[in-house]
């Protein structure tokens, strides 16, 4: 079933403005693509959900999974999905709301379907191997920040001391993005960021702007710097920083607010930077 | 294919940037000067130095400049630089293209439609030049509805003939033929000034949102400056008097190569069914 284009639900105004006007004590429609496993077809089923006030998606899944009757009078298994921290800070309730990836915790039922009767799309990431329902498997998300050494080295076998100090305007910089919770929603949205199931690929398919801005944000940090070598020349390779094809979704889709094309080109210029080191030193 | 795929992998960055850089160098700054040589058959009726009148000054300006270029040493180099790396640009531009998914639809933004535009213009561009190439330089006159060979000779008219698709007026298939040029000239002005504005965050040049930004009026108001160019260009060749044209030409031809010379000249390139005064005499003069 094809999925309808949703552009109103990009706009902040237009879900504060439905929340205001939503009708206490209506009822409304939630209607899921489901999946038994991977590989299996997928099929749609509507619920009936009482909105309570206040309720989000995550609640609205939670009334299905006591009552799992479809709005035809069906009885189906309970719609299964992910969640962990329930305030955005996770990422692990991501899913296709609407038509745009978002986190199902953070979703009031208000923003998007506030008169009786009103439907609301739940769809799984397509970017991601299903595993039930609205549940997938983020792990080429997590290969990719492993890609880019997402992290400060401080292992060793003595004491490294206390790391040098960080003057807080760089911290400032690199706070927002210390905020990506992996959630997707970048990759979900960009066009260049395309499902591969064989992990296999995953060392040369593009890493997406999240691993992008992470490999910026450790390459800023004083000790994690040390790495920026690493990071850089694996930016360089197939499925590296090149891979972006500007289309800026990314930026626009992060509900963190990272400012994730500012990274790309920050990337890109250390990479220019690096290569013409490497082609006038040598290694 | 898998050495291919091997020497791809080994050389990702640099082909990359070859392919960001191709697009600017020597492409880009190409397209700048062909369009504004070629709308000066239109701008150049304020040249007051051409040797005519009123908008048959353009005509003369434009030819003035395209023997210029003729004369310019080192030209085929020139355009095999320019072939090859309109190919390699080309080739890897489409390898590239495909990698992606465009989802305008459902992420229904302006970025996101430059990114499809970018990659539609590109495919579109690609044929574009190709049937502008082949036809005008290489000579391929039957893809030319009425059947002209562009000259360097006689530029403004035998290229109106070619738009026109006859040597009298504009044909149905002739409107076919300017269509295609429009699009193709709209098309890759958008795909230069677009992907000037793109080359800026890959080599990171522009990295704040403000400087891209800033970068992105710059880029627009050279795009939209060249977009004239290349639609009064269009307009141009579609508007000159083609007779008159051809007649300046003439003259311009003798003044260079003198009466004999030129009318070899004209014998060679004359067009097989050119009708004008001035090029019947030139044939009987030449004849006698
Ligand atoms: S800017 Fe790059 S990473 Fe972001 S959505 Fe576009 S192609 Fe994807
Ligand atoms: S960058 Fe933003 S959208 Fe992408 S994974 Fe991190 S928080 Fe999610
Ligand atoms: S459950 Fe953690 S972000 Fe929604």
């Amino acid at each position: 079933m094809p999925t309808t284009a949703y552009a109103h639900d990009s706009t902040a105004a237009w879900r504060r403005a439905n929340r205001e006007r939503a009708l206490p004590g209506r009822t409304v429609i939630l209607k899921i693509k489901r999946c038994d496993g991977p590989g299996k077809p997928a099929r749609w089923e509507s619920f009936k959900v009482p909105v309570e006030p206040g309720m989000n998606v995550i609640a609205a899944l939670k009334h299905i999974a006591a009552n799992p009757v479809t709005a035809d009078a069906t009885h189906t298994t309970p719609v299964v999905y992910d969640a962990n921290c329930l305030e955005e800070v996770c990422g692990a309730c991501t899913m296709v709301i609407n038509g745009h990836a978002r986190q199902s915790c953070s979703c009031l039922l208000d923003e998007y379907a506030p008169r009786e009767g009103d439907t609301i799309t739940l769809e799984p990431m397509s970017k991601f191997p299903v595993v039930r329902d609205l549940w997938v498997d983020r792990s080429r998300l997590f290969h990719a920040l492993t890609r880019v050494k997402a992290w400060v080295p401080i292992d060793g076998t003595y004491d490294l001391g206390a790391g040098p100090k960080e003057d807080p305007a760089s911290q400032q910089d690199r706070y927002g993005m210390s905020e990506c919770m992996s959630c997707g929603c970048c990759l979900e949205a960009c066009p260049q960021y395309t499902h591969e199931d064989d992990e296999s690929k995953w060392d040369t398919s593009f890493v997406g702007a999240h691993a992008i801005s992470q490999a910026r944000l450790f390459n800023e940090h004083p000790t994690g710097k040390e790495l920026k070598p690493d990071r850089l020349d694996e930016l360089m390779t197939p499925g590296g920083v090149t891979d972006c094809g500007n289309a800026q979704n990314c930026v626009k889709a992060c509900p963190k607010g990272i400012p994730l094309t500012e990274s790309i080109a920050a990337i890109g210029r250390q990479v220019t930077l690096r290569a013409f080191a490497r082609f006038f030193q040598g290694k | 294919m898998r050495d291919n795929a091997g020497l791809l992998h080994r050389h990702h960055l640099l082909l990359r940037r070859l392919h960001s850089l191709t697009g600017i160098l020597p492409i880009g700054v190409f397209l700048i000067f062909h369009l504004t040589t070629n709308s000066s058959v239109l701008w150049g009726a304020i040249n007051t130095r051409a040797d005519a009148e009123g908008l048959a000054r353009g005509v003369a300006t434009f030819q003035h400049e395209v023997a210029w270029i003729n004369n310019m040493p080192g030209l085929l180099l020139i355009e095999i630089t320019l072939w090859v790396s309109i190919g390699f640009h080309s080739v890897l531009g489409v390898v590239y293209a495909l990698s992606g998914k465009p989802n305008v639809r459902l992420y229904a933004y302006r970025d996101n439609w430059r990114y499809t535009m970018q990659r539609w213009t590109g495919y579109i561009g690609i044929l574009f030049i190709f049937y502008h190439v082949a036809t005008l330089r290489w000579g391929w006159s039957f893809l030319v509805p009425g059947g002209a060979q562009w000259s360097h000779h006689f530029a403004a008219s035998t290229l109106a003939d070619a738009l026109r698709g006859s040597t009298t007026s504009i044909t149905p298939a002739g409107v076919g033929v300017s269509l295609l040029y429009f699009v193709g000239v709209t098309s890759l002005v958008f795909h230069f000034a677009n992907g000037l504005w793109t080359a800026a965050i890959t080599w990171g040049l522009t990295v704040s949102e403000q400087a891209q930004k800033r970068w992105g009026a710059v880029c627009t108001a050279l795009g939209a400056g060249l977009m004239l160019a290349g639609w009064s260009s269009v307009i141009g060749f579609l508007i000159t008097d083609r007779d008159q044209a051809r007649g300046i030409e003439e003259r311009m031809l003798i003044e260079h190569y003198g009466e004999d010379r030129a009318d070899q000249i004209i014998t060679e390139h004359g067009h097989a069914d050119a009708d004008t005064d001035h090029n019947e005499q030139a044939m009987t003069e030449t004849q006698d």
